[in-house]
């Protein structure tokens, strides 16, 4: 059975939740080869090898929190501890271990737990206490950088060598943390679109009142959203540590000029998915992340103010939006019929 | 009993020599009272607009250990705006009624902070601001303002410039957030010295690329300079530690890591020891980062206080530190056993530092 999300129009072309390449997928598919298409016209340095060397990693990171981005956002919510939370496993993961190879393992094992605890946060205030998603997942937000300050007193520390080495590693001359983004977008994918939970979990974002007839744990699925996305932060904060050589404190926040907050929730409407909730575009999404990490390279390389490069970026988003959530066809549709009211007069 | 009281007499001999001993280590160190350290007992207070990184961590210690230098100085209070302006000025007015006598300010927001710096000096407390100018005037919002010209490390870069590149060549700098004044000071000290040859062209943004002094950042617009430029001589940054995670990204793309004009950090002298054979470009001059600009600040503030003499200048200069040329005044320095974000131009030693940022 179809599930489609309660805002997309019933008159369009007929639908099915597994087809190939949704209106999203299709949309964001066609700006990224577009995208890059004109990068090579206009400043072929940003795509040349050593620019996408760097240009991927970063991608990649925002790919995999992305991810995390839209499950919250198919639940009808969004997160905004998303700097918080991304900020805080870095820290634990280039502070704990001090450079010392050895204790890598065990930061690693902690930043997954420190994961699993501030979805659970978030899970349990939106998710059971019915709070506003905005309004909880600040205030976690708000303690998890307190937890950073209590941890780090704001002092930076170098990634160890081991985890540099995988942000450095180039495999089959692709960057090592594409291989990560790409399958953790596979897994999600797979596990979302093909598995029992995975359709239960999109029709509970799709249709609450629904899916709570049908006899589905709204509040399990609710709550897991939130866990899921932080544990997919924590895996895109190892991408960020491992290639970032001194991560600040506030990576999330600030990292690479304008944090993890509003590209990752950029690249979820850029995918198409709806922010009402509902049914999400995964694959969308992680092309999205892509989308937008060549976009503020190519930016960079047309060698425009700081000023522009972030002007262009917010309009990107604007741009973004405009085409999901605009009739454009009603829009169109006004515009074509306005000669005839006119004309009688 | 005659062997008694020899031993007796060895017990009071050695007794004795002890307390000498004591007595002429304590009077030498009276005598090294430094000349600022007056002889009114005083309270001391020392606010900081932001004190959450390790920058501000060595800085701070290094001001409490010059305060200590001076046995007047009967206790030191310290507070953190943690970059919040309100707090920062309530820490000051928190200060003035706790009842200090002289206070140090490190005035982060600048101008904004300078009606808490004119109350303490009316409510007749011996307010220094430095690092950061807050506007007004001296002998009338504030005692003195400790400055540093920041216009001299450009110069400083300039100069070496010319002596490593005498043929001319391409500079692209590198600084903190858009427009930041300590970012075009120096850059004007670096056109003062590299203009006038007409051998020297500035690529990238002017006056200088944008990178937030994010490490992350920094990373992005290097790789992108690099690839838009084809000949990059000379990197000018002034925030070298930040550059570490970025210059592998000349390697990435297959050419070597150009020469490097900015301040030191152990990271920074690390990486360069551990890249220079491989890249014969790379040659390193840093000027000193400056935590000891604290140190002066402490010495003006006790002085006014506590009746010493005043030091001979409120100017706080940039200070050469490493040259990987010539070695002077330093080679470049690198302690592999300790953490990276320590800065060994400062006068607090490394191992003092280290307990600190760890």
């Amino acid at each position: 059975m179809p599930i489609t999300g309660p805002t997309e129009p019933t008159y369009s072309i007929p639908r099915g939740s597994r087809r190939l390449l949704s209106r999203g997928l299709a949309t964001v598919l066609i700006a990224t080869v577009g995208l890059f298409a004109i990068s090579w016209i206009f400043a072929s340095s940003s795509v040349t090898r050593g620019t996408l060397l760097t240009m991927l990693p970063f991608a990649s990171a925002l790919a995999v929190a992305s991810l995390g981005q839209t499950l919250v956002v198919m639940q009808g919510g969004i997160d905004l501890s998303v700097a918080g939370g991304f900020s805080l496993y870095v820290v634990i993961l280039t502070k704990y271990p001090a450079g010392d190879n050895d204790r890598l393992w065990a930061a690693l094992v902690i930043a997954f737990l420190a994961a699993i605890a501030a979805g659970s946060l978030n899970g349990l205030l939106i998710g059971r206490l019915r709070l506003n998603p905005i309004v909880a997942t600040l205030g976690t937000n708000a303690l998890l950088f307190g937890v950073i300050l209590w941890y780090t007193a704001g002092i930076p520390t170098t990634t160890t060598a081991r985890l540099h080495s995988l942000g450095d590693a180039v495999w089959w001359h692709i960057p090592a943390p594409v291989y990560f983004a790409v399958a953790a977008t596979a897994v999600v994918t797979a596990v979302v679109k093909l598995t029992p939970v995975g359709r239960r979990f999109e029709g509970v974002g799709a249709n609450e009142t629904a899916a709570f007839t049908a006899g589905i744990r709204v509040q399990r699925h609710r709550t897991s959203a939130y866990v899921w996305a932080q544990l997919l932060y924590c895996l895109a904060a190892v991408l960020h540590a491992s290639v970032v050589n001194q991560p600040t404190a506030y990576e999330g926040n600030s990292g690479g000029g304008a944090g993890y907050l509003l590209p990752t929730v950029a690249a979820v409407v850029l995918g198409g998915t709806s922010l009402l909730g509902g049914r999400g575009n995964l694959v969308a999404t992680a092309v999205a992340a892509l989308f937008l990490s060549q976009l503020d390279q190519f930016v960079l390389a047309l060698g425009v103010s700081y000023a522009t490069r972030t002007l262009v970026q917010a309009a990107a988003l604007a741009v973004g939006v405009a085409l999901y959530s605009i009739n454009w066809r009603r829009a169109f549709g006004r515009f074509g019929r306005r000669p005839a009211t006119v004309a009688p007069t | 009993m005659n062997r008694g009281r020899r031993w007796a007499l060895l017990a009071c001999a050695a007794l004795f020599t002890v307390a000498m001993i004591t007595t002429a280590s304590s009077s030498a160190t009276t005598s090294q009272r430094p000349s600022w350290c007056g002889p009114k007992k005083i309270k001391l207070g020392f606010t900081d607009g932001f004190g959450g990184n390790s920058w501000r961590l060595v800085t701070t210690a290094s001001a409490r250990d010059e305060a200590k230098k001076c046995s007047s100085v009967s206790s030191i209070d310290y507070a953190d705006g943690q970059g919040n302006t309100q707090k920062a000025i309530s820490d000051i007015q928190g200060m003035v009624a706790k009842g200090v006598d002289a206070l140090v300010v490190f005035p982060d927001a600048g101008k904004a902070m300078l009606p808490a710096l004119r109350s303490s000096y009316k409510a007749g407390v011996v307010t220094v601001p430095y690092r950061v100018t807050p506007g007004g005037q001296a002998g009338r919002d504030y005692n003195v303002f400790i400055d540093t010209p920041f216009v001299d490390a450009g110069r400083n870069w300039g100069k070496w410039i010319r002596k490593v590149l005498p043929k001319g060549g391409n500079v692209l700098m590198l600084s903190g957030p858009k427009g930041n004044s300590q970012g075009i000071e120096e850059n004007k000290g670096l056109h003062q010295i590299l203009d006038p040859t007409k051998k020297y062209k500035f690529i990238g943004e002017q006056p200088f690329e944008v990178t937030n002094w994010d490490p992350a950042l920094t990373q992005k617009v290097l790789s992108a300079a690099i690839a838009k430029n084809s000949k990059i001589d000379v990197i000018v940054s002034d925030f070298g530690p930040s550059l570490v995670g970025a210059l592998p990204e000349f390697t990435k793309s297959g050419r070597p890591i150009p020469a490097l004009a900015t301040s030191d950090g152990n990271v920074l002298g690390c990486f360069w020891k551990k890249q220079y054979k491989k890249n014969p470009t790379f040659k390193l001059f840093t000027v000193s980062t400056q935590n000891d600009h604290a140190r002066l600040a402490i010495q003006w503030a006790v002085a006014l206080a506590s009746g010493g003499k005043k030091p001979a200048s409120t100017h706080f200069p940039s200070l050469l530190f490493e040259d990987s040329v010539t070695g002077k005044p330093n080679k470049v320095q690198c302690r592999a056993n300790l953490p990276g974000d320590i800065y060994l131009s400062a006068q607090l030693p490394a191992a003092k530092q280290a307990k600190l940022v760890r």
